[in-house]
Parts: C-alpha cells; sequence; structure tokens
C-alpha cells in the first residue's frame, strides 16, 4: 500500500440542532379544531348509490374534504388463468386521482390499501353465493382529505349492497389519531400528518363485531379500550346513515 | 305469530333482523347465523313471507328477501341458458352464455357442450360438426359449474340444441326435423340439433 495518509474527518451529528417536530397541542374536551369541531365529532357524511350507471353498483361518499367513489363489477366470469373455486371471488382496487393530493402525483400507498380494503371486505361478503364468479371492487379517491381508508370501506360496502351482492352485514369505517394523551376522531389530513399514532376499526354494525383493527403508533391499554369503544360507537352510527342512504335509494326508484 | 302475514311493504338492508331461526327459514336473500340462531337479511330490498305448506313436517314459514336490485344472473346447474356457439371441435363445442332462464347476463359466461351431452341417444356416435355451427344460438341447460374455464352444458332433451341458425347463404332457416333445418334462400338441408319449440 503506498503512504499516502487518508484523511478521517468525524461526522457526527449534534443533537442541539434537532428540529423540533411540530405537533397539534388538544386542549381539554372543548378544544375546538381548525374546521370548528370538537374532539370527539366527526364529518357529517354524505352518500349517494347509483353514481356509476354502466357498474353493476356503486356508491360515491364525501366526508368533509375526503371524496370518494367506488364501483362495483359482478359477479363476472373469473380471469382464464385462475384456478377454479367453488366459492367466489373478490378483487380489489383502489386508486388515487393524481389531482387527489395537494402535490400532484400518485399517493404512496395505493397498493397496501388495496389489500386492507380486500381484508376489511371479504369477511362480508357471502362468497359461497356466487361460485367460480369475481367480484371486482374499483375505489377511486377523487380528493384526499384524511381518513381516506375509512372512507373508502364505508363507500365500498354501500356500493356492494347497491350492487345487489349478498352480504352478512354493512360494514362500516371509523379512525382516530392520537396526539401524545390525547386523540382525536376522524382526522384531517393535517391532523393526520402531525399524529402520533393511529387506531383504525371496520366494523359489522347489527353483528357487532369487529372485522378488522390496525393500530400504529404507542398506545397504553387504557386508551385503546377508550378509542375502541368510541370508534365502534361512531361506526355504528355510521351504520345508520348507511342504511338510511340505501332505503332512500331503494324507496326512490320504485315511486 | 305475526311473521304470518305477508309483508310486502317493508325494507330491509343486509344484516338486519328478521327474526330468529325457530319461528321462520331463511329463504333466498336471508340467512341463519347459527351461533345466535337469528335470521338476518343480505340483500336491500322487501321482506316476503310464504306460510309453510300444511302436510310438510316443519310448520316454519319462509322469509326472503325480494332484492329490489338482485345482482346479475349467474348460471347455476339445473338453469335453463341462451347460448351462441363460438367455436366446433372434434369433441366438443364451446359457447357463451348470454341469457340465463328469462334475463340477459351482463357480461358473457363461457360454456362448453361435450360430444356426449349432445343428446341422449348413441351419444359415442355423434359428430359435432351435423349438430352445431359456429354463430348459432343454442338453448342448453346447465349441467355443472365445470372447471376454471367454463360450464357445462348439455342440449340431450328434446326441447334443447339448435333455436335459430343462419345458412351459408346469410338466411335464417327453417327446422324441418330434429336433425335437419333449410335455407329459405335457396332450399338447402344442413344438418344440426334442432330444438322442439313450441307446444
Amino acid at each position: 500500500m503506498s503512504g499516502k495518509p487518508s484523511s478521517t474527518a468525524t461526522y457526527s451529528p449534534s443533537l442541539t440542532n434537532l428540529r423540533k417536530k411540530k405537533t397539534i397541542n388538544v386542549g381539554g374536551s372543548d378544544w375546538v379544531r381548525s374546521d370548528g369541531r370538537r374532539i370527539h365529532q366527526c364529518r357529517p357524511a354524505f352518500l349517494r348509490t347509483g353514481a356509476v350507471s354502466s357498474a353493476s353498483g356503486s356508491a360515491y361518499a364525501e366526508f368533509g374534504n375526503t371524496k370518494v367513489i367506488v364501483s362495483v363489477f359482478g359477479p363476472r366470469e373469473s380471469k382464464k388463468a385462475m384456478m377454479y373455486s367453488d366459492t367466489g371471488r373478490l378483487n380489489c382496487n383502489v386508486s388515487y386521482a393524481t389531482f387527489a393530493t395537494p402535490i400532484r402525483g400518485q399517493a404512496p400507498e395505493a397498493k397496501d390499501l388495496s389489500s386492507t380494503l380486500h381484508k376489511a371486505l371479504e369477511g362480508a361478503i357471502i362468497l359461497k353465493s356466487f361460485p367460480k364468479t369475481t367480484v371486482d371492487v374499483f375505489a377511486l379517491v377523487l380528493e384526499s382529505g384524511g381518513s381516506d381508508l375509512p372512507v373508502v370501506i364505508s363507500c365500498a360496502s354501500l356500493a356492494l349492497a347497491d350492487a345487489g351482492i349478498m352480504l352478512y352485514d354493512m360494514v362500516t369505517s371509523v379512525s382516530m389519531s392520537l396526539f401524545g394523551k390525547d386523540f382525536l376522531i376522524d382526522p384531517m389530513s393535517e391532523e393526520e400528518s402531525y399524529q402520533d399514532g393511529n387506531l383504525m376499526i371496520t366494523f359489522m354494525p347489527s353483528r357487532n363485531e369487529v372485522t378488522q383493527m390496525t393500530v400504529t403508533g404507542e398506545w397504553s391499554t387504557p386508551k385503546i379500550h377508550e378509542a375502541m369503544q368510541l370508534c365502534i360507537d361512531a361506526c355504528s352510527k355510521l351504520g345508520m346513515i348507511m342504511r338510511s342512504c340505501l332505503k332512500d335509494a331503494a324507496s326512490g326508484t320504485l315511486d | 305469530m305475526h311473521f304470518l302475514k305477508m309483508r310486502g311493504d317493508i325494507l330491509v338492508t343486509p344484516g338486519e333482523v328478521l327474526g330468529k331461526s325457530v319461528e321462520l327459514i331463511a329463504g333466498r336473500g336471508a340467512y341463519v347465523s347459527a351461533h345466535d340462531k337469528t335470521v338476518y337479511a343480505s340483500l336491500t330490498g322487501f321482506i316476503s313471507t310464504t306460510p309453510a305448506l300444511p302436510e310438510s313436517a316443519d310448520q316454519r314459514p319462509t322469509v326472503e328477501v325480494t332484492g329490489h336490485k338482485a345482482h346479475g344472473p349467474v348460471p347455476e346447474p339445473g338453469a335453463i341458458v341462451i347460448a351462441r356457439v363460438t367455436k366446433v371441435m372434434a369433441k366438443m363445442a364451446s359457447a357463451d352464455i348470454m341469457c340465463v332462464g328469462p334475463e340477459s347476463v351482463r357480461e358473457k359466461f363461457s360454456g362448453t357442450i361435450r360430444q356426449q351431452d349432445v343428446r341422449a341417444t348413441e351419444i359415442d356416435k355423434v359428430d359435432m360438426h351435423s349438430s352445431f355451427r359456429p354463430g348459432d344460438i343454442v338453448k342448453a341447460l346447465v349441467i355443472s359449474l365445470g372447471d376454471a374455464r367454463s360450464y357445462y352444458l348439455s342440449t340431450a332433451k328434446n326441447e334443447l340444441g339448435v333455436v335459430s341458425a343462419e345458412s351459408v347463404a346469410g338466411a335464417t332457416m327453417v327446422p324441418i326435423s330434429w336433425t335437419e333445418m333449410q335455407c329459405p334462400l335457396t332450399g338447402q338441408i344442413e344438418q344440426r340439433k334442432v330444438a322442439k319449440v313450441g307446444a
């Protein structure tokens, strides 16, 4: 080896230069959020079925700034390459419109959301009622205003009911953001970006069963219990709104 | 006891409770949950209750949800379907199922008619090209779900088989017997497995 000395320099970071993480300081239970809601108040839900006439069933949901449209096709023939199955199959696809996020471009989590949506819905569909065929669910997020996946799940279950697919029960979903010791239900996108943790519950209101629960972040056990109770209660109320939307659509077409 | 009355005006959504399984049988659009012995709805629609037949052992009425919007028809074993023949080969013919019963499907399903299912007699002497041609409209019975690629269909009955076919000249042919059809323009006779339509 030639005798040229190699320069050694340290590059350890200094703790004092850490930027303080911006967070939202949630006050007591009277604290008002930036859109005027209290900490345990959900956004008003606007739901309509039959938005897409060429699909077997469809639904449009608007929860504040989160706008989602879901189309359901089927039961239709499975692709030739698929193996035989004596129960039906579910195929889910979630995609974001390019104008859905403030910064234009594909939102990163779309593939994850597709498999989460599949897991949330497959427990509620009576698959053996349509053997050998496939039901395709396509969800398009038109505007991502926070709490996207719960809105997609609720809207997809409404679209499945509109398509006449046999279901064990409706599926409703609500999520909660954790900020230190406090939580906010049904977070908006700016609240989600500062959250310390998240809890999402997918619930079947009439059968009182949770089909899926996703928890991220650091939660103490009593906090998880309290958050679950609040989410389940919100899911039950959302379930009643979804049922009345279906009944309005059904009686509207018969008049 | 009030479940025995026909209730045609109550709208239900999936998951709503219809009654206890000790009092009701779940018909179409409803299902029984074994662990809490309750009958729930599985479709959106109106409840209709049919009382049990007086001579049957089980006296529970059957509750159904007549879907205001049921999903598009799907071929099931035992259903009569209308299909269009797409390919005819030595031992089988492929067909696209267009209607299940009286309703048309939203998207076509694939069906196969095997040589042994074309007719009921002398099934090993069937010549597929004398029974079907591509483009023929056939009425068939779904015998099974088949394999991954297609349903298995059968025309082995008098009222099943070709209902409409075009001759080589392009005219719609007239059936003259259960094995022959004639072109009205040229008078040419072509071989088909003809369905017996009408009384």
